[in-house]
């Protein structure tokens, strides 16, 4: 029995220690280089300030749960998250979320980063100017794509030939999807190209955002919760056509496909271009992972008929509320630091996608990688999904129905939709926003 | 079994048999149903609400909608067959394989031991694990699979939304056949030898002595693999997750997973209870059958 | 003919040998390949065709235990070392003032020797530029820094990658190790107390209170996990060592009375009952006679708590994040940043399978009546 003794006095004391953790910050954020990158600006901040700061990751599948069952416990176990913009409302009216608005006063927070991305990291309900998070890492979907091949002249010359007009990045979404059939050889292991289709959480609806914006599709009146002859009008129906048309220039078996197979596909040589998020690139560009990576190029998202528009990605930084006043004004103390203009430049340098608007114009960022250009296109084209805190069930019909439709190939684009606003609606309705 | 309550009186100053009963099995009963009994409870409270673990919301009594919820949803009954298809497919495999092997072992030969031992380790390791290195050995391109079976290196698996159903079921039975394999060299070595010489001698068919000696006899053990199997396929969630998520589209999205994302992605989890309560009936179902056959195996 | 038949029946017997060889062998394969694949390089572990034969490397096993990030693209400028370098090696004075010129930082090596071109003119250009980039080239790291590294840095290094710190994985190991010990040794004690007193004593409903015992297991825990993260929460369970520590026991608990109800019943009641004759009481007939008996009975259950302790993954994935979270959900984590490090994850897979393949050579007598809740004794 004495044994029991003592092992219940190691537990307890293991317990308790747990909770005694001084002057370290914990970040939560998803597996990915980002969380690399941020780490080790972070180490910079260690460095002048002598407070430890870890970035604890988790995949990209998970993260979304961890942090939520985090967060929901009121759980102590980071003090910032780098959440991603949909939970937004679910943060802040959760109470999850320390409220940022004094802050970006105080510190020119909405001045010094980008609009679009104060309006889409952080602002919550949106135009209220209340705000939740630091824009941290920028975000959007573009596209890599292989140089070598767009450039072979006999490939032009067959490409003129075929279509009447130069092979080259494409303007338009037709042209993409021109360009996606001329590669497409299934008999010699080459194929179009590579999007999402996975109908786990939010894959395939955010590929599908950036032809729906500019087919002139909508995701509904986000000021008044109406979605009905908005989600289901012509202009979305003829996006996802067009998205399903794409569809049929993927590899083989294409339907279950996020950021870490169209990564794959470029690597393997599979495809002539990939649509990904430009924080997925950096893998790209190592040419022990990527044996083309000297021939891969980069683009930002082409145009519709009715404009260009990119899907937004990224995430912001936020507060836990559940820390205790010391270990949030330890967090407190690490904004400060990160907003200032300089130590964006240095988690640009780092190879972080920052949103302070006058270092993504310097030439010190756009030249920094061979994806930072067509990175700062895109922030000025970025548009974003439902923020109010049942996204997760907008998210789970539209990637339900869309999935049928795209993948398994089961109904019409129009019933798809009209089933999405019906849903949508009858949620809204639910949750108290329309009536 | 040995039931004798002792008629000895201990020796003075000892407790009496009665606390020392008491002292080593109340605590056990009292914990498991702390942590078993009560949740179930609590699910069931919460199955006739409508709440969502994320909010500050307090749940809402919604009577049985949750589970008319469930059972109106055409996913539902999908996810129910699915789940019914990956269970019988597997536990077929498992007992061919399996009982194969374990045909093929019971012979007297060197290293018998080792071999056994050896073909144990699958159904040892961490399901979660397993489904992950299986990830890697099903890849198309750079998977060991393909080039086995001489396939050519773009016939994807687990992309594929027919061929991932195989390749679960493939995975699960390469890491459960042994399960099963154990269960019948256990059976096999029970029979009697003589039954073999006497066939033997009555120059009786290989397939005769099979079907009239060894079937028989091996099929009350392989029976309770087949239940155990059954039940614990019913309940798989570790390895499908790791491997294809649930995915291609929910192709391979079993009962238990999809249970997962109803409760930590999507936070329903009123509903989440109700459909959790609609799996546990089931697997009453399948658990009263179970022990029905455990009992009778105690008893031989 | 008897010679005819018992030669036929050698060369059945072969042909099954040889059979069960094959099929060892192919069930085996998995388990070598994720082994190999731990120690393959990254382009090798992704080769197509996969490949067979490697040059072994430790690169994999190092990334499980770091937390790197993708080294950046060089950088070109001529700075005051750069011109000093270049005057050692007997670049003309004439050529360095030139040089210093050509201020700007380069981020590209095809726009730095374009500016140099244009700076010193085609025919010298050639001669010195070689030199000049090797210069003035900024990389990380630097080639001192490279030199000084440590061998498992430069092999980060040489993968175009560099450490930043250590990963947590030593940390989740230990978990594991610290959860699933205790909660052995919880379950077996508990295990074997109510198993001696469901073994000895006259309970009443005995056997319903067995199979209330032993239908805790068979719960489905996805069934119970919604309403048991909700309890942990309330009682601020989650993420702490002794919250998992409690569930397993729980877990283990049924398992363990079940298969020490089947130790205990072999040992004779005879000899506590001599014993308490002697004068012990029935606590210390159970300490000096019982225990000592079942011993091996313990510790063969003890390693099946463990294992499945160790092996358990759905309530680890919900119920912790970091502090208490054991291997298993952290290993799928190590996917890496876009694209999956297989020889990482395979590390990381090989060093957690250890354990469990030792304790399934331990366990090989016990084999059959563990897997069976002890229902079935050979």
């Amino acid at each position: 029995m004495q044994i029991l003794r003592r092992l219940s006095l190691a537990l307890f004391s293991l317990v308790f220690c747990g909770a005694v953790n001084a002057q370290s910050l914990t970040i939560f954020w998803a597996e990915w280089d980002p969380a690399n990158q941020l780490q080790e600006l972070a180490d910079m901040y260690t460095e002048e300030n002598g407070v430890e700061v870890v970035v604890e990751t988790t995949p990209w599948p998970d993260f979304q749960t961890k942090t939520f069952t985090e967060l929901t416990a009121k759980g102590t176990s980071f003090d910032i998250v780098v959440g991603d913009s949909q939970w937004l409302g679910a943060g802040a009216t959760g109470g999850h979320y320390v409220e940022m608005t004094d802050f970006f006063a105080e510190h020119g927070v909405d001045k010094s980063m980008t609009e679009g991305t104060v309006t889409a990291y952080a602002e919550y309900p949106k135009g209220s100017k209340r705000y939740w998070a630091i824009p941290t890492e920028g975000d959007a979907d573009g596209w890599s794509y292989r140089k070598d091949w767009f450039e072979d002249p006999k490939e032009m010359a067959a490409f003129k030939e075929k279509y009447g007009y130069d092979l080259g990045i494409p303007e338009t979404w037709a042209q993409l999807r021109d360009i996606a059939e001329f590669f497409h050889r299934p008999d010699e292991g080459r194929y179009g190209v590579s999007i999402y289709t996975q109908k786990d959480y939010d894959a395939l609806t955010m590929g599908i955002e950036n032809v729906l914006w500019a087919f002139g599709g909508s995701l509904g009146d986000m000021a008044n919760y109406k979605v009905q002859g908005l989600v289901n009008s012509p202009g979305s129906v003829e996006a996802i056509e067009f998205y399903k048309e794409l569809y049929q220039f993927t590899p083989p078996d294409w339907g279950n496909t996020f950021f870490i197979e169209g990564n794959q596909a470029m690597t393997q040589g599979q495809v002539a271009m990939a649509m990904n998020y430009f924080a997925f690139f950096p893998a790209l560009t190592n040419p022990k992972i990527n044996p083309h990576a000297e021939n891969t190029g980069y683009f930002a998202n082409p145009a519709g008929p009715k404009g260009r528009f990119a899907a937004l990605g990224g995430q912001g930084m936020s507060i836990n509320s559940y820390i205790s006043d010391e270990q949030k004004q330890l967090a407190w103390d690490f904004l400060e630091w990160f907003v200032k203009e300089e130590n964006q430049y240095k988690w640009a340098e780092v190879g972080g996608f920052t949103c302070n608007a006058n270092v993504l114009k310097s030439d010190a960022f756009l030249e920094a990688t061979p994806y930072n250009k067509a990175f700062m296109e895109s922030m000025f084209i970025v548009k974003d999904f439902w923020a109010n805190p049942e996204y997760a069930d907008l998210l789970e019909s539209i990637q339900r129905n869309l999935h049928e439709y795209i993948v398994a190939d089961k109904g019409t684009a129009q019933e798809a939709l009209d089933n999405i606003a019906n849903d949508w609606e009858a949620i809204f309705k639910k949750h108290g926003y329309s009536k | 079994m040995n039931h004798t309550a002792a008629p000895i009186n201990p020796a003075q100053g000892g407790l009496s048999d009665l606390s020392i009963r008491n002292l080593f099995i109340i605590p056990t009963i009292v914990f498991l149903i702390l942590i078993n009994v009560f949740p179930l409870l609590w699910s069931l409270y919460l199955s006739f609400h409508e709440w969502r673990a994320n909010s500050a919301d307090d749940p809402v009594f919604v009577g049985i909608q949750n589970y008319r919820e469930v059972l109106n949803d055409s996913n539902f009954w999908d996810t129910f067959t699915l789940t019914a298809q990956y269970v019988v497919y597997a536990v077929i495999g498992e007992v061919m394989v399996g009982f194969g092997i374990a045909l093929l072992l019971n012979r007297s030969m060197r290293g018998k031991g080792l071999i056994t031992t050896l073909l144990l380790l699958p159904m040892m390791m961490s399901p979660a694990v397993v489904g992950l290195f299986w990830k890697l050995l099903w890849n198309p391109s750079w998977g060991i699979v393909n080039p086995l079976l001489g396939l050519p290196n773009d016939f994807a698996w687990l992309s594929d939304p027919d061929r991932a159903m195989w390749a679960v079921v493939i995975t699960d039975v390469w890491m459960w056949a042994p399960f099963v394999m154990l269960l019948s060299l256990a059976g096999l070595s029970a029979i009697p030898q003589y039954l073999y010489e006497a066939a033997e001698i009555d120059r009786a068919s290989w397939w005769f002595t099979f079907r009239n000696i060894t079937l028989p006899l091996v099929s009350p053990l392989l029976l309770i693999a087949i239940i155990f199997r059954t039940m614990e396929n019913f309940k798989q969630f570790d390895m499908i997750f790791t491997m294809t998520g649930g995915g291609p589209g929910i192709n391979t999205e079993v009962n238990a997973i999809k249970l997962y994302r109803m409760a930590f992605q999507q936070w329903d989890t009123g509903k989440s209870c109700a459909f959790a309560y609609i799996m546990l009936i089931m697997v009453i179902g399948i658990s009263n059958i179970y022990i029905k056959y455990l009992n009778k195996a105690k008893q031989r | 003919m008897a010679a005819v038949v018992s030669q036929r029946k050698k060369l059945a017997n072969r042909i099954m040998i040889a059979a069960v060889l094959v099929t060892t062998f192919i069930m085996l394969i998995p388990i070598y390949w994720i082994a190999t694949t731990s120690i393959k390089s990254f382009s090798d572990a992704v080769a197509v065709p996969p490949k067979i034969f490697f040059q072994p490397e430790m690169t994999g096993l190092v990334k499980v235990f770091t937390k790197r990030t993708q080294l950046r693209a060089p950088k070109y400028k001529i700075t005051d070392q750069t011109l000093e370098s270049l005057e050692a090696d007997g670049v003309p004075g004439d050529v360095l003032v030139e040089l210093a010129a050509v201020g700007k930082l380069y981020r590209t090596e095809s726009q730095f020797t374009d500016a140099v071109n244009e700076a010193l003119g085609p025919e010298r250009a050639t001669d010195y530029l070689a030199l000049v980039v090797r210069y003035a080239t900024i990389s990380d790291p630097t080639p001192e820094k490279y030199a000084d590294a440590r061998w498992y840095e430069k092999l980060i290094y040489d993968s175009g990658e560099k450490i930043l710190r250590a990963s947590p994985y030593p940390n989740r190991l230990w978990n594991s190790v610290l959860i699933s010990i205790v909660s052995t040794v919880l379950s077996v004690a508990m295990g074997t107390l109510t198993a001696y007193g469901f073994s000895r004593f006259r309970v009443k409903g005995e056997k319903d209170w067995l199979f209330f015992i032993l239908s805790t297991r068979m719960l489905p825990p996805l069934v119970i996990i919604v309403p048991l993260f909700l309890m942990y929460r309330a009682v601020g369970l989650i993420d702490t060592h002794l919250g998992l520590i409690i569930l397993y026991t729980a877990f283990n608990l049924s398992f363990s009375v079940w298969l020490m109800k089947g130790f205990i019943d072999e040992i004779p009641v005879e000899y506590e009952e001599a014993a308490m004759i002697d004068g012990y009481t029935r606590f210390e007939a159970f300490r000096k006679i019982v225990i000592p008996q079942s011993v091996t009975g313990m510790a063969a259950t003890a390693v099946f708590c463990f294992i499945t302790a160790w092996n358990e993954y759905a309530f680890a994935l919900v119920l912790t994040a970091r502090r208490a979270q054991t291997a298993p959900p952290f290993i799928p984590s190590q996917v890496g940043s876009g694209l999956p490090d297989w020889t990482a994850i395979a590390a990381g897979t090989v060093l957690f399978l250890i354990p469990v393949v030792i304790f399934t050579f331990m366990l090989r007598n016990h084999l059959l009546r563990g897997v069976t809740f002890g229902a079935i004794r050979k």
